[in-house]
């Protein structure tokens, strides 16, 4: 075939221990073009681009760059070859300068004495060219998030970089941020550069590659020309089935107020400014609210202040007409409010309990399960076993499995089932399905509906703008702490939200465009 | 006064030496409790050594070669916890703390197997590496301490070896993503502290006295540079500021009796506990704004991403 | 179904924890065995390593008399540092909680001449004092309570030496002897002593009495909080994540504290069992190195895998071939040699991670193989989707 490839992974396969990561994929990339990497979490999209990279070697298979074999067996011999990423992760060292990170592991140097001199005046160079607009000397973690990734570029760029990789670059970026780095990734194609951008957001894919590969769970599913596709069709390359788009819910029939929030303020130490600034709502019973936003803007900070992980600056909360502002988080839990929480391994699990003791989490020390301060297994036991039934929770050795060995979605099934199970009044759930895969994603909206349905009152927040507009009853839009807008899903439009979520308008008040 | 100078100049620049070791150490991301051990190894090695140097040897021979073999043998026993944390991923404390206790009860095993006189004594003489100075009577501890300051603080700030060393203690991660072999790297900085501590432990016996009952060890000198490399934060100049510090209390706790502090009637042991009173006032204040190094302690993982 | 898998699966880790152990001693065993040939071949079977293996039964039964009285205060250390790994935490703090144990039990012995039991009372608290102190700074300040712990080992120490000496006039000091008063000595503080009910005549010993037992009784205690009750489950939960033990409600702060704390009162309880028992007294113109006792605390939970009844028996060991050493022949060998094996044991228990896998994979081969990862297929699971409505 006379094609004009640059790279090209053949018949890749990388395993690690009980999983294959990559299953046979082939990948080809052209000179010039922007290549989008699509598939689901899981999928094995970075585990291809870090063999690429050279961080990982894989069992079969072989690279070519312009029809020729090599060896890519780290980093070092990536760069040889003109090939760099940026993570999705920063790999960034937060007490370095830019400068200093962006020359680490290719310093200039006399007899290993550093030589920054000619480098500044290389990064100033490269920084002015393609517009991406950095200060040499600031420290890491004093910049800004779109900051970093600029440095992340500039590495590569550095490096003198042809080949470029993006693993999911726009996770962390404003809409703004994001068009601009469209537009610095047109400019790097005009200059004859290829780029491989991996990602699962279909927006994005259609406005600016020029093909696109789908993998799914390890396996190459093909490769299609944007022009030539649409939306639904890579969807479905992406998840093998129709995807329900839609929830399927009764409309809402809200009842009292159950979560009362007014003024609340949240101050950050480190950042010297206020997280969260006066906001006010309220959550009926039998109505789903969402904080949607983009991440960063308040609500985990919001979360931590409702739940009592940390303390408000100012503000009132009352749950079910009783004033919890200064309630401990065993009192609220008391009071009626359970909490899904945003990191499962962080708060959510304690990984290296067994899933019994886990499900008791929040009620080891009720009557029922505890007498005299000894606890009494047998009941802990049948709790469990009857959650793990109901809520199809799946594990290796049932309630006596170790947390740690299950998998991510039925580690959130078993919160789920906790936190469900306790019949709160205020049932907090926080990206709920992050990381999870369609089938258990569908069963956890599922069973958010049913607490609704049920009367309950659920807050819901969610990075996933599909989510939103599915699940929701009503979206309250957070922008930089604030309430920036009331939504309902039935007469808004994803487009509308996303210029609030980007701070581009605010209702009652009309502002300029960044 | 002088007698304050050269006790605390003698004191202050062990604990310098060792803390230098612990700090390239943590730089580059392993915890090191062991220094207390390597230091009892360092100051046997190096004492052993001089014993068995022929007598007509020129000074600075007898001094060179002694450093040397106790930096040699430091070096070697780090490894022992360089494998166990880089290789093996071995909780840094534990190793570090068995490390402390095997140290103390090998150097015992070999003082005893060359004493004369069947303890743990050794007896040795420390002419070749005392000076004197207008005055103040010094040993070339001081003066290489010093030296070795500054080379610590350039090799630390200004080489591609700091740079990377410190990305790995930082940010394994990245240092990793840019081609850098965390884990040689991590062998680097456990080796420094190694001939570091060697060279400190070595510097705490030799100069005062002329025999050494090791069945003591060091007598927490170990403990107290890590002490020292905290309130130093890190960094080598604060290290040698702090060092001093805390060797002005030890100094105290010795000539106390012979200045106008004789009027408190206070003990050695008072003296004693002050720098380690020191440090828990002074951490509690700067624990908030601990520069220690982000990644240390917890072994680095190829695979983790 | 589910009955049978849990007592295989926890079953199967005590195995390999054992196994994992045995097989530290048996390679520190080994060394020693080298290191007592290369000091002197001809002396290393018969005079030096079959000595350290008989331990105290070279010279039964004073020898296993002075074993089991060693012990004691080895468990308890033991546990003080077992019970806060099973927290989260390293009580390298031992040796200084076991010194102001140490002085609480002295004091009430010789200068409030109270009864044994109130005396061992005190040296706990005291004891629990000292190692809540780190877990104050751990909690509020976020110090490290490695470090902390081993500042205030030495603060202890001096404190202790201090109070006690006083320049050679401290009323609790004897002069000629350099050590504190002999309680057996004196009819008047015999009360403080420890019961032995007759072990001392069994042993033929002087300091051998019910403390072993007293240890053994508490190692059980220990082990049913940590497993059976609310509180352990909480301690336990704080250890393994601060963050979900805050999550639930558990008052993180409080637990570090209060871990610390009683891990402080297992030592100091020790402490009391030892200077009780008279097994020795305290030298306070030591201040060169804190008490053994503490840092040994360290080898036996480590060996034991922090299994409280566990550590009963890694405490017996180490105190067996320690034992064993002091009965080496001095004109060949040093009694330090069995420090050295106990030395290497911990050394090689660091990273008994890495046995424990490799026995667990040799042994269980046919363990479970489940797909833990299996996600429910979509057709399985009845309540969830409705498709194509």
């Amino acid at each position: 075939m006379a094609e004009d490839f640059v790279i090209e992974m053949l018949h890749i396969t990388k395993e690690f221990p009980g999983i294959k990561a990559n299953d046979d994929i082939t990948l080809q990339l052209r000179k010039g073009e922007v290549h989008a990497l699509l598939g689901e979490n899981g999928a094995g999209k970075s585990t291809l681009m870090s063999v690429l990279f050279g961080l990982y070697q894989p069992e079969q298979g072989k690279i070519l760059k312009n029809g020729k074999e090599v060896a890519i067996r780290n980093p070092n011999d990536a760069n040889a070859l003109g090939i760099g990423m940026v993570h999705q992760h920063f790999k960034l060292v937060e007490c370095f300068s830019v400068l200093d990170n962006i020359i680490l592991g290719v310093e200039p140097n006399k007899m290993g004495f550093l030589q920054k001199a000619e480098a500044r005046k290389k990064v100033v160079a490269l920084s002015e060219k393609y517009g991406l607009r950095v200060d040499p000397d600031a420290l890491i973690s004093d910049i800004s998030v779109g900051m970093q990734q600029r440095v992340e570029i500039l590495k590569m760029l550095y490096r003198d970089n042809e080949i470029l990789i993006f693993d999911e670059p726009t996770a962390v970026l404003t809409p703004q941020e994001i068009d601009e780095l469209m537009e610095i990734m047109r400019g790097f194609k005009k200059e004859g550069k290829s780029i491989l951008f991996i990602t699962h957001k279909l927006n994005e894919i259609m406005a600016v590659a020029d093909r696109c590969t789908v993998l799914r769970k390890g396996k190459y599913m093909g490769t299609v020309d944007i022009q030539n596709t649409t939306k639904e069709e890579l969807s479905r390359l992406m998840v093998g089935r129709d995807v329900q788009l839609q929830v399927n819910k009764k409309p809402a029939d809200p009842g009292k107020v159950v979560l009362d929030v007014e003024g609340v303020t949240m101050h950050n130490d480190q950042r010297k400014k206020d997280s969260v600034k006066d906001v006010s709502f309220q959550v009926h019973a039998g109505e789903i609210v969402c904080l949607a936003g983009i991440e960063g803007n308040g609500q985990t900070e919001f979360i931590y202040g409702l739940t009592g992980l940390e303390k408000l600056s100012s503000g009132k909360i009352t749950l079910s007409g009783k004033d919890i502002t200064r309630a401990s988080i065993r009192q609220r839990s008391k009071d009626g409010m359970s909490h899904i929480p945003e990191d499962r391994h962080k708060h959510g699990l304690v990984l290296d309990y067994t899933l019994e003791n886990n499900m008791v989490l929040q009620r080891y020390w009720q009557p029922e399960f505890q007498k005299g301060g000894f606890i009494r297994s047998d009941k802990v036991r049948e709790y469990s076993d009857k959650l793990i039934a109901q809520y199809d929770v799946r594990s290796g050795q049932g309630s006596s499995t170790i947390v740690r060995s299950m998998s991510g979605g039925n580690q959130q099934k078993a919160i789920i089932a906790r936190e469900i199970d306790r019949d709160p009044d205020l049932l907090v759930a926080v990206q709920p399905t992050r990381g999870l895969d369609v089938g258990a994603i569908e069963y956890i909206h599922s069973q958010i509906v049913a607490e609704r349905d049920k009367g309950k009152a659920v807050l819901l927040v969610s990075l996933e703008l599909d989510e939103v507009m599915n699940l929701s009853d009503r979206i309250l839009v957070m922008y930089e702490g604030e309430i920036v807008g009331e939504f309902d899903p039935k007469t808004t439009t994803v487009q509308e939200l996303g210029l609030y979520m980007a701070g581009a308008r605010k209702q009652g008040k009309e502002s300029e465009n960044k | 006064m002088l007698l304050l100078i050269k006790y605390t100049l003698l004191y202050g620049i062990v604990l310098m030496m060792v803390a230098l070791g612990g700090m390239f150490s943590e730089h580059s991301g392993i915890i090191n409790i062991a220094l207390e051990g390597i230091m009892v190894i360092g100051g046997v090695a190096g004492v052993l050594t001089l014993t068995m140097l022929p007598a007509g040897m020129p000074a600075y021979l007898v001094v060179l070669i002694s450093i040397l073999a106790a930096a040699l043998a430091g070096m070697v026993y780090s490894l022992l916890l360089a494998f166990a944390s880089i290789n093996l991923k071995a909780d840094q404390t534990i190793g570090g703390t068995a490390l402390n206790l095997l140290a103390t009860a090998i150097a015992v095993v070999i003082a005893k197997y060359f004493s004369t006189s069947g303890s743990a004594k050794l007896n040795y003489s420390n002419k070749a590496f005392l000076f004197t100075v207008g005055g103040l009577e010094m040993s070339v501890f001081v003066p290489l301490g010093f030296v070795l300051l500054v080379i610590s603080f350039i090799l630390l700030y200004k080489t591609r070896f700091g740079l990377r060393l410190r990305a790995c203690g930082e940010h394994p991660q990245a240092a990793d993503s840019v081609g850098i072999n965390v884990y040689k790297m991590r062998y680097a900085g456990v080796l420094l502290s190694g001939a570091l501590g060697a060279i400190g432990g070595m510097a705490y016996i030799v100069p005062p006295v002329q025999t050494w009952n090791f069945e003591v060890g060091v007598a927490g000198a170990g403990f107290l540079a890590l002490a020292v490399m905290i309130f130093g934060q890190w960094k080598p100049f604060h290290i040698c500021g702090a060092a001093m510090f805390f060797a002005v209390f030890k100094s105290l706790a010795n000539i106390a009796d012979s200045t106008f502090l004789a009027q408190l009637h206070w003990s050695s042991n008072i003296y004693n506990m002050m720098p380690f009173v020191a440090s828990m006032v002074i951490l509690a204040f700067t624990s908030k704004n601990s520069m220690a190094p982000k990644a240390e302690g917890i072994p680095y993982d190829k695979g983790s991403r | 179904m589910n009955k049978k898998k849990l007592s295989h699966g926890s079953l199967n880790s005590s195995i390999t924890s054992v196994l994992a152990a045995l097989l530290c001693i048996l390679i520190g065993l080994l060394v020693g065995f080298l290191v007592l040939l290369a000091i002197n071949p001809a002396h290393a079977w018969g005079d030096g390593f079959v000595r350290i293996l008989k331990g105290g039964f070279h010279d039964a039964p004073y020898g296993v008399g002075k074993e089991l009285a060693n012990a004691a205060p080895l468990i308890m250390t033991g546990l003080s540092v077992a019970f806060a790994f099973k927290t989260g935490l390293f009580n390298i703090g031992a040796a200084g909680q076991y010194t102001l144990g140490a002085f609480g039990a002295l004091y009430c012995a010789i200068m409030l001449k109270l009864p044994w039991f109130v005396c061992l009372l005190v040296a706990t608290i005291l004891g629990g004092i000292w190692g809540a102190i780190p877990g104050f700074f751990k909690a509020y300040f976020n110090i490290n309570e490695v470090i902390t712990s081993i500042m205030f080992n030495w603060i202890g120490l001096y404190l202790v030496n201090e109070l006690i000496y006083q320049n050679g006039t401290g009323p609790m000091y004897d002069v000629r002897n350099t050590r504190t008063l002999n309680l057996s000595k004196d009819p008047a503080l015999s009360k403080a002593l420890i019961p032995d009910l007759g072990l001392n005549k069994l042993f033929q010993t002087n300091s051998t009495t019910i403390a072993i037992f007293l240890a053994a009784v508490v190692a059980i205690l220990v082990w049913v909080v940590l497993n059976r009750t609310t509180f352990g489950y909480e301690l336990k939960a704080v250890g393994l994540n601060k963050n979900a033990a805050r999550y639930a409600g558990i008052n993180e702060k409080k637990n570090i504290i209060l871990s610390m704390a009683i891990a402080g009162a297992l030592a100091g309880f020790g402490a009391g069992l030892f200077y009780l028992s008279n097994v020795s007294q305290w030298n306070p113109l030591n201040s060169t190195s804190l008490p053994a006792m503490g840092f040994n605390g360290i080898s036996v939970a480590l060996l034991a895998s922090s299994n409280p009844i566990g550590t009963i028996f890694s405490a017996l060991f180490i105190s067996h071939i320690s034992v064993g050493g002091s009965f080496l022949s001095t004109k060949y060998y040093p009694t330090e040699i069995s420090d050295l094996i106990s030395g290497i044991i911990i050394y090689l228990c660091a990273f008994s991670m890495l046995f424990r896998g490799k026995i667990h994979a040799l042994l269980f081969k046919n363990a479970d193989k489940t797909n833990v990862n299996a996600e429910p297929s979509p057709a399985e699971a009845k309540t969830t989707k409705k498709e194509g409505e």
